[in-house]
């Protein structure tokens, strides 16, 4: 056995507490197998005191049912080892997995840490107020600059406006020359004319046709 | 136990005396591997003993009073063992175990067992196993401690398992 676990080149990955489980799990086995052969002797046992009873040999017969009463209450003692074994094992399991639980949460906490240290308050408050330096700096250069806009241009830029507005003042309202003349009302009727039209239009059928 | 089905070469009588044309005894021993596997899988037994061996009706047919000599049987022995369903218990090549199915197989459906039904990460005896109320139904029921303990060490060279053999505790943790 000794060379067994000494000619194991990495380390175990079992667990005192794996070892504890198998043993109690071993002592399951050995009672699930006592009761196994309790559980047939019962069987023999039944069948024997019948035949016993045939042949007239009561008393023998209810040595034989007392024996086999014994061993019954035997099975049901196993019985509530067996449960206690079992809780121990579940217990045992259980606090195995809790301990995982543990080990998730610490290593958790762990990651979590390091992440806050990296992130310290004052290193943020630090940041958050330069920002804000920075911003203020920008509004700063933006009203200087605006500032100077105004003083040096303002009159231009207000020229130009006006000179667009009275651009489109004037194209909505064209001025009227007043030298422009008219032509005279015609004095004859605009009939005839229609009528040679009419005679034009006619060619043209004519001589598509 | 459960019965056989004996194949049509059981009640052959040349079949129990070794052929001496390479073809046809190719085929022989071919034959008689799969019959010898068979009837392990069938009686859930592991071990041959080449020494008692006559005792077993399987290289032993009272009914055509032939029986396979010794030296044929090791012949096929060897053969299995060359397929990896069989193994010398001892160097006198007496004692063998019969594998039906390779070792490698048999850790597979006990690991698929074991993911299946949540024992990864958790220890189990070898009487559970093969013993045990959960695996009746499993092939492995009933199967030979041994050749579970060497299945077990082909998952343990791929790190799915570990024994834990101390004292007189036998069992097993999967991971």
């Amino acid at each position: 056995m000794g060379i067994f676990f000494s000619k194991k080149k990495p380390p175990s990955r079992v667990t005192e507490q794996d070892k504890a489980i198998l043993q109690l799990k071993q002592t399951r086995d050995k009672i699930k197998q006592y009761q196994r052969r309790i559980e047939q002797n019962l069987g023999k046992e039944r069948l024997l005191a019948k035949k016993l009873i045939q042949n007239k040999q009561k008393e023998r017969a209810l040595l034989l049912l007392r024996k086999k009463k014994f061993q019954e209450q035997i099975l049901s003692k196993t019985d509530g080892q067996l449960e206690n074994l079992e809780r121990m094992v579940h217990d045992l399991e259980f606090a195995q997995v809790e301990l995982k639980v543990v080990d998730g949460l610490k290593v958790g906490n762990v990651a979590l840490k390091k992440l806050n240290d990296l992130l310290s308050i004052d290193e943020i408050e630090k940041v958050m107020d330069e920002t804000r330096e920075g911003i203020e700096k920008q509004r700063e250069i933006d009203a200087i600059l605006s500032g100077e806009l105004t003083e040096n241009d303002e009159n231009e830029v207000e020229a130009e406006l006006d000179a667009l507005l009275a651009a489109e003042v004037e194209e909505k309202v064209p001025e009227v020359p007043e030298d422009v003349i008219l032509p005279d009302v015609p004095e004859e009727l605009p009939e005839k004319k229609k009528e040679r039209t009419k005679e034009n239009t006619r060619e043209a059928i004519a001589l598509e046709a | 136990m459960a019965e056989i089905e004996w194949p049509w070469q059981y009640s052959f009588p040349p079949f129990f005396t070794l052929q001496p044309h390479s073809d046809t005894r190719a085929k022989q021993l071919a034959a008689w591997k799969s019959l010898i596997l068979e009837y392990y899988r069938v009686t859930k037994q592991a071990v041959v003993d080449i020494r008692e061996v006559h005792s077993s009706p399987l290289f032993n047919n009272n009914a055509i009073n032939r029986k396979l000599p010794s030296e044929a049987i090791l012949l096929i022995l060897e053969e299995l063992a060359k397929s990896g369903n069989a193994s010398p218990l001892d160097k006198t090549k007496q004692r063998w175990l019969i594998y039906w199915h390779t070792l490698e197989e048999w850790g597979e459906i006990i690991y698929n067992w074991a993911q299946d039904n949540g024992f990864i990460g958790s220890v189990c005896t070898l009487f559970e196993l093969t013993q045990g109320e959960d695996t009746t139904d499993q092939e492995f029921y009933g199967l030979d401690t041994e050749v579970l303990i060497r299945a077990l060490r082909t998952l343990e060279a791929n790190k799915k398992a570990e024994l834990i053999l101390f004292d007189d505790n036998q069992g097993v943790k999967f991971f």
